[in-house]
């Protein structure tokens, strides 16, 4: 009954103080196609994202229903920062919904004007924001006049919203509540915001600094959780990205056992339990976590952190991919003794058979659009051939040649014209690096792993597009005893969402034993009935094992092998993702044998002149 | 040619050409779709007083289209030029526009003619020509996304004096627009700003930029009658992409724009 009453009660309240216009209201994921080319035309950052902003605590005057029913505290409001421009996840402001599909227009060309002038929003003062966001808007209002008339719109119905709180406004707050108002009516013709007690209602027509982040401690703590429930929280309902800091809780005192370990009646004594964590259900802390301004993470108590990691190096056998095979013994160059010891490494081919089929991920469509555009050029054509015995049609050209040069033969000769369909014989193997160094950070946002991801399938994009035979592989290696060789998708296989799966479920482990790796490519690749066979190496750095891999001998092999491939017919060639590549890989590959990428935007320019280059499609 | 062609110039583009020119070279001209190639080349014919003999490559030409063939009449078989032999034979500008959509082989029958010989080899008659005096080889291509397939051979290029064109500046375009169309110089503003804008989203949102050449038909439109906004969704929105939310986006500026 108290639930019941209490309910009825929250309900009643939420109602008289909601000032959201529900049925107008504008969600950011229905207009995130607009704006992302309306940002970039109106001068906006190309490679900036545009995501829904949380909301933020903002102190300001409340009417006493406010305060009860404890709304009104937080408003989601836009910034951006040098990553992305961060607009409210539904607007409802007005109860016509072209205004509120307006004011994110409006604020995201507001966004762009910000970039274009060099002010750091993030360390703007808030007076200094008052007038840069007068400044943007009214050179805004200027350069493109055909939004004068819905700003003027939107501006009236803001202004009568904002006059029903000041009621409550003490004088000061009036002052600045009415310097406000008449900047927004008239932008740039308020100098100065008065000063007043708390904050503002906030301003939705204009942009607000970058939050400000506490001091925080850098994580140390290299476990990270991969537990698939986390993972599941990680999607969130709005699609918005949450603050969070990082505290320093790590105890000095932790680790030690400072009795005998006879005392130790039972393991569960030991174990630290937050007994009201463990009951509450995932689904409350999700909605607790939307709660919170600023998540804090712990160095400490991880899920799952109690578990004792037994075995740092190999995944255990259940989680790891099903071997094919006893395994296939290859050759190694030894470099000191200048010849190649048979029977040297053991590779073992895997499959990754739990993998689930899997889309295109959605940051990689507009580039594979565009790959498989210009890929869909270099899918064989049907093609007139001229000068034939027998055709469809008489060749004119034949017909007049044979009819004036009368020294040749009277028999009539070749004078008809046949279409065949010009089959380009033309087979590729990918093959990609999947040794630990590839778990390292790129940038802030990408693994180097994810940019080999990336750029497998968007290879694999391009390649089914341009019609041509492809298959795809990964490596790694715990000494020579187990190179470790992934079947991603091989020749006789379509490339479907199964393969996707596979490629998207890669994961990064062990060591770069690539000779073996690159041996086993060559064998597959010459099996192959093409007159063209291109081995393509996508890697992150140079050849290392534990064992005398490292160095100039893994180096010398790797040399090797691409040597023995060349005699082998096929066109080696190296995409790689290390800077530093060209201190080595001119060595390896030859100076044309290879490209350093370090953006995955890059690929459609760089693919399609690397495919043509080594195709010889232009030559 | 008896209309006179107009033509500004945006860097030293005519000095080069000149100068190719009188010292038997031939041009080639790199630039987008739109930005005033083909017209360059006319204004220098007109210049320099040459005929000009225009050829749209595609991928059927072959290389007897471009130095002739046999025909049949009313007395039995004779040849006929082909336009580069005329170009040859006669002297006069032989533009090959958009080169690379030409077949591979016919390029190469270009090369004797683009080096220091001068001549043009016929096989079919056995004929060798030496090219006229006044003959000048020009060809163009736009070595964007289009053309990105179909490189021109090394070979080829090497054979040429080269310019780079881009779009003109954007006082040098509403020049240009007011010049073409008769529009005033106010609205000739606005529609290179917002060609400007639409040009920011080359490479992302579309694959080529609004060329100068659309703005042109845009302000024809307008000058003819029709309202701005219009003439712009035709004109701009329509032929620039067929992504019905980057359309969407673009038709939002030219309102934003007007």
């Amino acid at each position: 009954m108290e639930e019941f009453v209490g309910e009825i009660w929250h309900k009643m309240l939420t109602r008289q103080v909601n000032t959201d216009c529900v049925q107008a209201s504008v969600e950011l994921t229905t207009l995130s196609q607009q704006l992302a080319p309306w940002y970039r035309a109106m001068g906006g950052g190309a490679a900036k994202v545009i995501e829904g902003a949380q909301p933020r605590k903002f102190n300001i005057q409340r009417r006493w229903l406010q305060r009860i029913a404890g709304s009104h505290k937080r408003f989601s409001v836009s910034w951006q920062d040098e990553r992305s421009l961060r607009l409210p996840t539904t607007i409802a402001l007005f109860s016509q919904s072209e205004l509120n599909e307006f004011v994110y227009f409006w604020l995201t060309a507001l966004a762009a004007y910000h970039c274009q002038t060099t002010i750091d929003l993030q360390q703007s003062l808030v007076n200094q924001w008052f007038i840069h966001n007068q400044n943007a808007s009214s050179e805004l209002l200027n350069s493109k006049p055909g939004l004068r008339q819905q700003y003027q719109n939107v501006v009236q119905a803001l202004l009568s919203q904002r006059q029903t709180i000041t009621g409550n406004l003490n004088p000061a707050q009036l002052t600045r509540e009415k310097a406000i108002q008449q900047a927004l009516i008239s932008p740039g013709s308020v100098s100065n915001l008065p000063l007043a007690p708390g904050d503002p209602l906030p301003v939705l027509l204009w942009l607000y600094p970058a939050p400000l982040h506490l001091v925080a401690v850098n994580s140390d703590d290299r476990l990270d959780d991969f537990g698939k429930s986390a993972a599941k929280q990680g999607v969130s309902r709005q699609q918005s990205r949450k603050t969070a800091q990082r505290i320093d809780d790590a105890k000095k005192t932790d680790g030690l056992l400072i009795f005998q370990l006879e005392s130790l009646f039972s393991w569960a004594e030991q174990v630290e339990l937050d007994r009201c964590q463990d009951e509450s259900l995932d689904e409350d802390v999700a909605s607790v976590a939307d709660d919170l301004d600023i998540i804090t993470l712990s160095r400490q108590r991880r899920a799952g952190a109690a578990k004792i990691k037994f075995d740092l190096d190999l995944p255990a056998a259940e989680q790891d991919d099903l071997p094919l095979g006893n395994g296939i013994k290859l050759p190694e160059w030894h470099y000191k003794k200048n010849q190649l010891v048979n029977h040297y490494c053991l590779l073992q081919p895997f499959l990754a058979d739990d993998a689930e089929p899997a889309q295109l991920p959605q940051h990689l469509k507009q580039i594979a659009q565009t790959l498989r555009k210009q890929f869909s050029c270099l899918k064989p054509q049907r093609q007139w051939l001229q000068r034939q015995p027998f055709g469809e049609e008489l060749d004119i050209d034949a017909w007049l040649d044979c009819l004036t040069q009368q020294t040749r033969s009277q028999e009539p000769q070749n004078v008809f014209k046949t279409r065949i369909a010009n089959s380009r014989q033309m087979a590729c193997l990918l093959l990609a690096d999947l040794s630990m160094s590839t778990d390292s950070a790129l940038n802030a946002q990408q693994k180097v792993i994810d940019v080999i991801r990336d750029t497998l399938l968007l290879f694999a994009e391009a390649l089914t597009s341009s019609g041509d035979q492809f298959a795809i592989y990964g490596f790694s290696s715990v000494k020579n005893k187990q190179v470790r060789y992934h079947l991603l998708k091989n020749f006789a296989e379509k490339y479907t969402e199964h393969a996707r799966g596979r490629i998207c479920a890669i994961k990064p482990g062990f060591y770069t034993r690539i000779g073996a790796a690159i041996r086993q490519s060559t064998n597959i690749l010459k099996l192959q009935q093409t007159e063209q066979k291109l081995l393509l190496i996508i890697s992150d750095g140079k050849p290392n094992d534990i064992d005398q891999y490292e160095g100039i001998y893994g180096i010398e092999d790797t040399r090797q092998a691409i040597l023995e491939a060349k005699q082998a017919g096929l066109q080696p060639f190296c995409v790689t993702i290390d800077e530093k590549g060209n201190d080595y890989l001119p060595y390896l590959f030859g100076e044309k044998g290879y490209a350093i990428i370090d953006d995955v935007t890059r690929l459609p320019t760089l693919l399609p002149k690397l495919y043509l280059n080594l195709t010889g499609i232009h030559a | 040619m008896t209309q006179h062609c107009h033509y500004l110039s945006q860097d030293r583009e005519v000095e080069i050409f000149e100068h190719a020119a009188n010292n038997n070279l031939p041009v080639m001209i790199k630039g987008p779709t739109g930005c005033g190639k083909t017209r360059f080349v006319e204004y220098m014919a007109q210049k320099l007083n040459r005929a000009i003999y225009t050829i749209a490559c595609h991928d059927d030409l072959t290389a007897t289209d471009l130095v002739g063939r046999h025909l049949i009449g009313a007395q039995g078989t004779f040849w006929q030029d082909g336009p580069l032999t005329r170009a040859v034979r006669e002297g006069g500008i032989c533009y090959l526009d958009e080169v690379v959509e030409a077949r591979k082989d016919t390029t190469v029958v270009l090369h004797p003619l683009a080096d220091h010989r001068r001549i043009l080899p016929i096989e079919r008659t056995g004929e060798v020509l030496n090219a006229h005096p006044d003959f000048m080889l020009v060809i163009s291509y736009n070595p964007g996304y289009q053309n990105m397939l179909k490189g021109l051979k090394p070979s080829t290029r090497q054979r040429f004096v080269g310019l780079t064109f881009d779009y003109p500046e954007p006082q040098h375009e509403v020049v240009i627009i007011c010049q073409e169309s008769g529009i005033d110089k106010s609205l000739a503003t606005q529609l290179v700003s917002l060609a400007q804008a639409l040009r920011r989203l080359t490479d992302h949102d579309l694959e080529e930029a609004a060329s100068t050449r659309l703005l042109i038909y845009t302000a024809l439109m307008i000058k003819s009658g029709l309202e701005i906004k219009q003439a712009c969704y035709a004109c701009l929105a329509q032929p620039l992409t067929d992504d019905s939310q980057t359309q969407q986006a673009i038709e939002r500026l030219i309102d934003a724009s007007f």
